[in-house]
């Protein structure tokens, strides 16, 4: 495809007329946010910015980016908070749990009933001898734009006999960013 | 996109930095000391009474004609109680501008399937993590720069190190001259 992320950030922007994003900070970037409610479904990010660090790192945003503030996300990854305060957490490999879950953004969804299998990528990923939880995205990534809203809906279910499991749940969604910079004197 | 000698280049360039200097691979680091139960820590802005192997500046700015490009970060902590497993937030600021910004390194943490990348199965550790960077990041000539990084869990002791990192690729001075 030839194009890096940066490109793709750039291209994205341009159409939706996010003409400053250009000139802002390029990042590396990842948000994540847990609930440590057990649950079968559970909504990530939706309602992240009522939640306190470290359950997230959203902070007063929420599930949006501010003003010519975006992420490229290429990676997303799922884990299990260990207990109520959201400070430690596993892998859901560990539990063999597999993750199915749809990625929206705005009004759209854009990915859409996907899953995060248990052990999944293994020709790909490198984390010691652990078993991935995490997938990549294909193509260069998907964009989600400054200003609009985004959540995860997903499910944990056991990989191996493919039956649903209540779980404490997290999410983080990874990659290349931009951070405001302002370019001017206010 | 540019590689990280033409990003380099181009930055100093646009901040009118015009010695073209020695090209060299760069890595600077700072360690603070603990205080029991703290949460909260800023690196590159105190060099006090510190040594050799704690820190190599002794200033929280590059040299006049000194730059680099942050690659990667690497953070390793001497406690084995207080981890870099649990949740943690990162930021780095130059000059005015930050330029990582809530980054949680800790998914890079242990080996849990977890990890944004690595390259190497062999090695991993609770205590000390390595982060590749998507973007290369620049510190110019004489700019401030600081990292922060706040704990999610307060397992912390007294007198424990905590060290930040950064590496990649940079520019030292070099006269080009005789004196």
């Amino acid at each position: 495809m030839g194009m890096s992320a940066q490109q793709k950030m750039l291209h994205v922007a341009d159409r939706l007329g996010l003409t400053t994003l250009k000139d802002m900070q390029g990042s590396t970037r990842m948000v994540y946010d847990s609930i440590t409610t057990v649950a079968a479904t559970h909504t990530l990010f939706k309602g992240a910015s009522q939640r306190a660090f470290p359950l997230t790192n959203v902070g007063a945003n929420g599930n949006q980016f501010q003003v010519d503030e975006a992420l490229l996300v290429e990676k997303i990854g799922f884990f299990v908070p260990t207990l109520v305060d959201g400070i430690a957490y596993t892998s859901t490999a560990g539990g063999a749990l597999s993750v199915k879950f749809d990625l929206v953004i705005g009004n759209k969804t854009v990915i859409k009933d996907a899953t995060c299998e248990v052990g999944g990528e293994q020709a790909f990923f490198n984390d010691g001898t652990v078993a991935s939880s995490v997938i990549d995205l294909e193509g260069v990534g998907i964009l989600i734009p400054p200003q609009v809203e985004y959540y995860v809906v997903a499910k944990a279910f056991d990989g191996p006999s493919r039956v649903s499991v209540s779980t404490r749940l997290g999410c983080y969604l990874f990659g290349t960013g931009a951070l405001l910079n302002f370019n001017t004197t206010i | 996109m540019a590689n990280q000698v033409s990003k380099l280049a181009y930055v100093d360039s646009k901040l009118g930095v015009g010695l073209p200097g020695q090209q060299t691979t760069r890595v600077i680091y700072d360690s603070v000391n603990s205080v029991a139960g703290q949460q909260f820590y800023e690196f590159f802005t105190n060099f006090a009474g510190k040594n050799e192997f704690q820190t190599n500046l002794t200033t929280n700015k590059l040299d006049s004609a000194e730059s680099m490009v942050i690659k990667s970060i690497q953070i390793i902590m001497s406690s084995a109680t207080s981890n870099l497993a649990d949740h943690s937030n990162l930021n780095i600021t130059v000059g005015n501008q930050v330029v990582v910004k809530d980054f949680d390194p800790s998914f890079n943490a242990s080996n849990r399937g977890l990890a944004f990348d690595r390259l190497h199965s062999g090695f991993n550790s609770a205590n000390n993590l390595e982060l590749r960077l998507l973007t290369d990041i620049v510190i110019p000539p004489q700019v401030n720069f600081k990292a922060t990084l706040q704990l999610g869990n307060a397992l912390i002791a007294a007198g424990d190190d905590i060290t930040i990192i950064f590496k990649g690729y940079g520019r030292i001075f070099s006269a080009g001259n005789s004196f």
